[in-house]
């Protein structure tokens, strides 16, 4: 039965599967087709995910509710100072329950054995834990009281020059000591994140005590938080307040839109859409036109036409889903690799669930060119 | 009987203007169930024609056909044609057309699918014809695995299989041996006459003459002779 119990499936689905399976380099060809372009897809996307979800991972890894950021800031890497004073007008606000500051500066980061790489310091209050890093696999956040402390990434570790805890640099000619890693905090500027209490910060990178750069703030259980946005929009004047997922979806533009990484990835992810088309609709051509007296038998007995579409379309979806199913153990295998590098391949559930829709659409296209010659079919031409 | 088909004046002209070229004119007969008529006459004498055009599968440019005492629309359109093929018309074809890639009994088993009778109908009428027509210890092979004989009775199985009330073959005995063609034409005759069938043949091949019950002769598009031959097998 060629692997099917053709006493079970219907009648186009059985031509469909023979026709393929009958034909096999075809077939194979196919089916190489769409795994690239699964492939090419899935990455690209996964990446561009990954980026998204790296360029607002310090505002998604907060529970703040309202962002306060200096005047015209578009992300959360690059920004200006706020007077930290600012704090107390905000918590003055009503509905506001909690304010903390959180730094964010670039500096430079002198390793053990020479050279200067650049960084971003990330300086949290360490009594809330608001802004604190995640994903700590040694160490802990208490280690982080001592003057010098401060936190790695592991996958950075080797760009840093960082082999162990405990080992000291300098952060802008300031001496400085590894207490504790994360894994998998990455960046996008490629400046890693390094996390160390608000005043630490502040000293690393030549802040006034009085000086922050965000504001972050939480608010009382059952408040309007539009109302509170505003108000303390119309309070604080010269600042911008921002609902936390407005802020990250703000970074994730600036990043990914702006810079043209965005455009560039998903420009390759319709390549990868547009390959896979060409490859389906011209192997689904070429294996149509073989089958041309049979359509035409079909036809002739009186088949509507939408049963040779079926057949069609079914080959179409076969061939998705093969194909699918071999892309994706490779989109894995590039998942589970970059999951130990600094550019991160990101493949959620929904994103699997896109491709899978994209990869039948690109297939069902790719069956077009074979559905406007099978319309045109003659049934006389049986007789000829 | 009433007619199944009747052709009233029917012409089929291909092409237009000087190149025009009339393949039938004026032509007009009835086929009844029960009988099988003979489509006899040289090549390009319109048989081929004649045989669309009561198959629903060519529009004539002139006249009227009726299926059924129903007369057919001038204009109706290549799905509606087609429903009435697949509702009361089958077809045997020269070089059989079956499936390739199919068994024989998946081959017969498309035309219940296209009716959408349920898979495992669909499996059973199927195997049920090829019995009936000797094939049964052949059900599970490929075309290519099976004799012309074998082929051409599959396709005739196939062409039953919706229950059709009208069977138009197109030189069913051409590519087959002297006995075999003869046990095609043997076939097709018991058909017409066991299931009442209207059977139409068009062929080349003295060797059907004997089991026409009925003979139509037609030249350059004309139909010049109709009649019952006196020795019928029947």
């Amino acid at each position: 039965m060629n692997g099917l119990d053709a006493s079970r499936i219907s009648g186009t689905s059985l031509l469909a599967w023979r026709n393929l399976s009958h034909d096999r380099a075809r077939f194979v060809v196919t089916l190489v087709g769409v795994l690239f372009a699964v492939l090419l897809m899935g990455v690209e996307l996964g990446l561009l995910l990954g980026f998204a979800r790296t360029t607002s991972g310090l505002v998604d890894h907060t529970d703040a509710d309202l962002w306060i950021t200096p005047a015209g800031t578009t992300n959360v890497d690059i920004a200006g100072r706020l007077d930290e004073r600012r704090r107390f007008e905000a918590l003055a606000v009503p509905g506001v329950a909690q304010v903390d500051p959180l730094m964010m500066q670039f500096a430079f980061w002198r390793k053990p054995d020479g050279g200067t790489e650049s960084v971003s310091i990330v300086g949290f209050n360490l009594a809330t834990g608001q802004g604190r890093p995640w994903n700590l696999v040694q160490g802990t956040i208490e280690d982080l009281q001592q003057d010098d402390a401060v936190i790695v990434d592991r996958l950075y570790a080797a760009k840093l020059g960082v082999t162990a805890l405990g080992q000291t640099i300098e952060i802008n000619n300031r001496r400085a000591r590894v207490v504790g890693f994360t894994a998998g905090i990455r960046t996008f500027t490629q400046s890693p994140y390094v996390f160390t209490t608000h005043r630490n910060a502040q000293r690393f990178t030549f802040f006034r005590p009085d000086q922050t750069t965000y504001l972050l703030v939480r608010l009382r259980p059952g408040s309007d938080a539009a109302a509170v946005r505003d108000a303390l929009q119309t309070r604080l004047g010269r600042v911008d307040v921002w609902f936390a997922a407005d802020f990250a979806r703000a970074a994730q533009r600036y990043w990914l839109i702006t810079t043209g990484a965005g455009s560039a990835l998903l420009l390759a992810a319709l390549l990868g859409l547009v390959v896979g088309i060409v490859i389906v609709g011209q192997t689904l051509y070429a294996t149509t036109v073989d089958r041309l007296p049979e359509y035409a038998t079909l036809r002739a007995m009186g088949a509507p036409n939408r049963y040779l579409y079926r057949v069609i379309l079914k080959q179409a979806a076969i061939s998705a889903v093969f194909g699918f199913i071999g892309g994706m153990l490779l989109v894995g295998l590039v998942v589970l690799a970059s999951a130990g590098s600094t550019v991160a391949v990101a493949m959620p559930p929904g994103l699997i669930g896109v491709l899978g829709l994209l990869t039948l659409c690109m297939c069902a296209l790719g069956a077009l060119v074979s559905i406007r010659r099978i319309m045109r079919i003659d049934p006389t031409s049986v007789f000829q | 009987m009433s007619a199944v088909i009747t052709l009233d004046r029917v012409g089929v002209t291909y092409g237009r203007g000087a190149t025009a070229l009339a393949a039938l004119q004026d032509v007009s007969l009835a086929i009844h169930p029960g009988e099988m008529t003979l489509l006899l006459g040289p090549s390009g004498s319109g048989k081929t024609s004649l045989l669309q055009v009561m198959g629903c599968l060519l529009r004539p440019s002139r006249g009227r056909v009726q299926l059924f005492g129903e007369a057919l629309a001038p204009d109706l359109g290549v799905e509606a044609l087609a429903a009435l093929r697949l509702a009361h018309i089958g077809f045997v074809f020269q070089h059989y057309n079956l499936f390739p890639t199919l068994k024989a009994w998946e081959n017969v088993a498309i035309a219940l699918d296209l009716k959408a009778l349920p898979r495992a109908q669909q499996r059973e009428q199927s195997l049920h014809l090829l019995e009936r027509l000797g094939l049964a210890d052949r059900a599970g092979h490929y075309p290519a695995e099976l004799s012309g004989g074998q082929k051409q009775r599959v396709a005739i199985a196939r062409a039953l299989a919706g229950g059709p009330r009208i069977l138009l073959a197109d030189e069913p005995t051409a590519a087959l041996d002297g006995k075999t063609g003869q046990g095609v034409a043997a076939t097709l005759h018991e058909l017409a006459h066991d299931a009442g069938v209207a059977v139409v043949v068009v062929s080349h091949d003295p060797r059907v003459e004997p089991f026409g019950d009925r003979v139509l002769h037609l030249e350059d598009g004309r139909l010049v002779d109709d009649r019952r031959p006196p020795r019928s097998t029947a």
